[in-house]
């Protein structure tokens, strides 16, 4: 009997799809990472009319072929599939039951979740269920020599970067950042299995008890989806010196944030907060004024690709974050690259 | 009466840490610490719960003898009694290690508790693992990334916005969940409180023997990962630095990166416009 | 651990409530009454206060480390403190009767009512026996005339402790403290003083006439006020040691952020010798400072006589925070003339330290009497 070859699974986030693909992204690393050591990629779905669109209404798009296909479509070569209308909501318990019972059952080599704030919390609980080990929002995966999946994850707001192996348990499992790994392109000519999960025919009841969800229109995510951010902190020293930013970053087409110390002082709005308890921030370009860069506030600055920072100190741990490090004072940088700003722009 | 039991962690006031090679660990003992924000945020919560329907608080905390700060701190907030988990064998825990030995120690500690409250994350780790975790461990239903709860009788009722969806949630008592960091600033310590916290404060210190812990579950040595590496994705980071007259500093950013800056907003920075 | 995690924790409070304002409320010589609210529930205004009275009970060294944490961030917020706290409370707890206490402290512990002690006058400043104040006796009250001058706290007090004399025919002999409440008739507050520094606190002139008290607002007996002045001065002395360190730590702490930022011949200041060496003298002696002040407010706490130990932790702090800034300025260079930084501000502020609550001079006179009277 040939051995049963190894897999790499991921789990299907679908609820969101398809503002969020972070589970495509992740088929497409588990294939790469799954050539590496002669895997096959499979997804796993708990849900109820899940070949219906569930996303959000705005962005239906009709050649959605239900989310297995799309899957399969997206590099999985199978797909697990619990479809029942006890699994209606995402309800914690009995996902991770679920999962539990799946992976004792079939074994598979890897986990892979997005990190997702329901993947965090469905990861670290199929992860003690099993008495496994899980890295939790990797922006990186690797298959090292001794041929373990390497789980790449920053800490102390991005400062530190790890990197951790499970070296004895089993499975191995990571949540992942959306955004860091590129999706394959959707192939319709992909063929997959589906397996049937069957369910108990008596499930406990969750204990905890959905009483109410509701949808959210996709608000607004100005700051968060903004090119351009332009971001205050202490070191402007006054409300009036801050309120200067918002003319920056209307020239430049952008959004402002603020550090937890602003927003409290109340120089900006709640709404303005970029830290790991506010908006986390992607912007192409970032400009960062009189913050010297605690960890809370940095940890959301972490996917901007082009950081200038402003500060008096140099060694302020957003200067040595930044691509470009201007050491003067914050206020006088802002208005200055206002005035030359108005020149140039017509 | 509800018990009510915080788990606070003390985390370091510094932006990065040195890494130990040897032991595989941070060197987490040469910084300050300071009570992780979101913990500070379950610990205001919690006071919301004990002014509003009564109940004692315990705060509970594993770390090195220093962690003890962090138990005066919440006693001096309001906190009714602090219990210190501190044990050289519990040091390179991983989560689900660290979800244990909270939850054996709650037991011990705390029997018949009604509610665990946790920050949703640290500022060091930022796992979010723990809570979750440690709900597997007492085996009672929690739910994280709470923003607000009410508790009326045996029933805790909370609301949160995950992943675009606005729920509300309900559970009954012994429960536990993870707290979002509040928009409102955290109160200030009292001073009278911390004066009383260090006169007289009921602050048990327990190790791994009293609480009961099996020793090959437990520090680096009862973890599932480990870390090979670790490093500093900034150190070598070869950035520009300006500095000077704020005029030439500004010229230099248009002469070096206005198509950068251009392409991000969509204009022409190139010349200037006469 | 204690004084540790009270460190800790009125840094946190100074650098969240005072630190975006503490420029701003010196230039425009603002008393931050916002932040006077948020400190009332925290025992700001009780630090030693019994808890009997709603007050901490702290220890000594606690208190130092609190008032040396606001004043570490705005000297003239720590000075509110300090002389309400050391000279305001600490008079009516040391010699106030059952009764005084319980009418007065409450309130003041609270932070409702700012205390003040008023001793100096126009011609009474080192030389408390100028002072001309009257308390004169009519039936059972005693009517109050006199301007007491340099009132720190003067602007917003609501108990001030006015020293008079009860007898002109003897002076020294029959001086009194009494404690008068602004809503008092026959007190006024003069107006807000212009000074170099401090500003942010309102420093003014009390007016006192035909004030009308009764007798069982007098602390002590008549005659006791010189006592009850020189045991106050003592207590008020640490507070003000404490709040000279203060001052001292933040210029030393921006002297040496700003030596490392600081280039001047491709290098940063800090690796030049001069700027070593001035770092290491503020370093040496603010730690000198220090200690003496801690061991000031220990032997305050067994039990002791402790006049001479707070004489010298007073002149030796305000002096050294007056060298400190002075430096502190020197290192920033141009930038440490202008308000754009801070160090010009402790420098302003450090200035008074050696003056108010006994000149250095005063403090040199205590200091000499104590080792003179020392047997041989």
């Amino acid at each position: 009997m040939t051995a049963k070859k190894r897999a790499i699974w991921v789990f299907g986030d679908y609820r969101n799809y398809f503002q969020n693909r972070v589970t495509l992204q992740l088929l497409s690393r588990a294939r790469d990472l799954a050539a590496r050591i002669d895997a096959e990629v499979c997804g796993v779905v708990f849900g109820y009319r899940t070949d219906e669109w569930r996303g959000d209404v705005d962005s239906y798009n009709p050649t959605f072929c239900g989310v297995v296909g799309e899957y399969i479509a997206h590099g999985a070569d199978k797909v697990y599939l619990a479809d029942d209308p006890r699994l209606d909501a995402y309800s914690m318990e009995t996902y991770t039951l679920l999962m539990e019972q799946l992976v004792k059952r079939e074994k598979p080599e890897i986990i892979l979740i997005g990190a997702t704030t329901f993947g965090r919390e469905f990861a670290s609980r199929v992860a003690k269920r099993l008495a496994t080990g899980l890295t939790a929002d990797c922006i990186g995966l690797d298959i090292n020599d001794d041929g373990l999946l390497v789980q790449i994850a920053p800490s102390f707001g991005g400062n530190l970067v790890a990197e951790i192996v499970t070296p004895e348990r089993r499975p191995q499992m990571a949540t992942v950042r959306p955004g860091t790994f590129q999706e394959i392109p959707h192939d319709k000519s992909r063929t997959g299995k589906v397996v049937k999960v069957p369910l108990p025919k008596s499930l406990p009841a969750d204990r905890v008890r959905l009483v109410r969800s509701e949808r959210c229109p996709q608000r607004e995510q100005k700051l968060e989806d903004a090119k351009v951010v332009v971001c205050g902190g202490r070191g402007l020293g006054s409300k009036k010196k801050f309120a200067k930013l918002f003319e920056l970053a209307d020239l430049l087409g952008g959004e402002v944030g603020a550090t937890r110390p602003v927003v409290y002082a109340d120089w900006a709005d709640h709404e303005a907060l970029v830290g790991q308890a506010g908006k986390q921030i992607k912007p192409q370009i970032l400009l960062s004024f009189g913050i010297s860069g605690a960890i809370q506030h940095t940890a959301a600055c972490n996917d901007a690709k082009f950081i200038i920072a402003v500060n008096k100190n140099p060694n302020a741990a957003m200067m040595k974050r930044a691509d470009v490090a201007i050491v003067s004072d914050a206020s006088q940088i802002c208005t200055t690259l206002i005035q030359e700003l108005k020149r140039r722009i017509r | 009466m509800l018990k009510l039991v915080v788990c606070i962690k003390q985390v370091p006031m510094v932006s990065e840490l040195p890494w130990d090679p040897a032991k595989g660990t941070l060197q987490r003992d040469l910084a300050e610490g300071m009570m992780n924000p979101a913990c500070r945020s379950a610990l205001d919560t919690a006071l919301r719960i004990k002014e509003t329907a009564g109940g004692k608080i315990t705060a509970i905390t594993m770390g090195p003898p220093m962690a003890e700060e962090v138990l005066r701190e919440a006693i001096a907030l309001g906190a009714d009694r602090g219990v210190l988990l501190s044990d050289r064998k519990m040091a390179g825990a991983d989560t689900s290690v660290t979800s244990y030995t909270l939850a054996r120690a709650i037991e011990k500690a705390c029997p018949g508790f009604d509610l665990v409250l946790c920050g949703f994350s640290t500022s060091d780790s930022e796992t979010a693992q723990v809570g979750p975790q440690l709900a597997e461990e007492l085996d009672i239903p929690g739910v994280a990334y709470v923003d607000e709860i009410e508790i009326s009788g045996h029933t805790v009722r909370m609301r949160r916005f995950t992943d675009n969806f606005l729920e509300t949630l309900e559970m009954d008592l012994p429960g536990l969940v993870t707290v979002n960091a509040g928009r409102y600033a955290p109160r200030h310590v009292p001073l009278g409180g911390l004066q009383a916290a260090f006169d007289g404060a009921d602050i048990v210190s327990l190790n791994a023997a009293e609480i009961g812990l099996d020793p090959e579950r437990i520090g680096a040595k009862g973890s599932a990962t480990k870390i090979l590496n670790v490093y500093s994705p900034t150190a070598g980071k070869k950035n520009i630095v300006l500095t000077g007259a704020p005029k030439r500093i500004v010229e230099q950013i248009f002469e070096r990166f206005d198509d950068k800056i251009g392409g991000a907003i969509g204009k022409d920075l190139k010349t200037e416009r006469k | 651990m204690k004084h540790k995690v009270v460190r800790k924790a009125v840094r946190m409070f100074a650098e969240a409530e005072l630190g975006p304002i503490a420029h701003d409320i010196d230039r425009d010589a603002r008393f931050p009454l916002e932040v006077v609210e948020k400190m009332m529930p925290l025992h700001f205004f009780g630090l030693q206060a019994p808890k009997a009275y709603g007050g901490a009970e702290m220890d000594t060294i606690s208190y130092a480390i609190v008032i040396e944490e606001i004043s570490r961030v705005s000297a003239a917020v720590g000075l509110c403190l300090t002389v309400h706290n050391s000279v305001g409370i600490y008079p009516i707890v040391r010699f106030g009767t059952e009764e005084q206490k319980n009418r007065f402290l409450p309130a003041m512990a609270r932070g409702e009512r700012i205390g003040a002690f008023c001793l100096t006058e126009a011609n009474a400043g080192s030389d408390a026996g100028g002072v001309e104040t009257v308390a004169l006796r009519d039936d059972r009250d005693y009517v109050i005339n006199g301007t007491k001058i340099f009132v720190t706290n003067g602007g917003v007090c609501g108990t001030a402790l006015i020293f008079a004399i009860t007898d002109t025919q003897n002076p020294q002999r029959s001086a009194g403290v009494f404690i008068v409440e602004k809503e008092n008739p026959g007190f006024a507050v003069g107006e807000i003083e212009d000074l170099c520094g401090m500003r942010a606190n309102p420093v003014s002139s009390l007016f006192l006439e035909d004030c009308r008290v009764p007798e069982t607002n007098m602390l002590g007996r008549p005659g006791d006020g010189i006592k009850i002045g020189l045991a106050t001065l003592d207590a008020g002395r640490l507070g003000i040691a404490a709040q000279a360190l203060g001052l001292a730590q933040a210029a030393f702490e921006d002297s040496v952020r700003y030596s490392k930022e600081r280039q001047q011949f491709r290098k940063p200041i800090s690796s030049f010798q001069t700027i070593q060496n001035y770092l290491a003298d503020m370093a040496t002696e603010i730690d000198a400072g220090r200690l003496l002040l801690y061991r000031a407010c220990a032997v305050k706490d067994a039990g002791r006589p402790f006049g001479a130990e707070a004489a010298m932790a007073k002149l030796y702090c305000s002096e050294l925070a007056t060298r400190v800034t002075n430096t502190a300025v020197q290192i920033h260079g141009g930038y440490g003339y202008s308000k754009e930084y801070d160090v010009e501000r402790y420098f302003r502020d450090a200035k008074v330290t050696e003056i108010y609550e006994g000149t250095s001079e005063v403090q040199r006179m205590v200091i000499s009497r104590a080792v003179l009277a020392q047997r041989t």
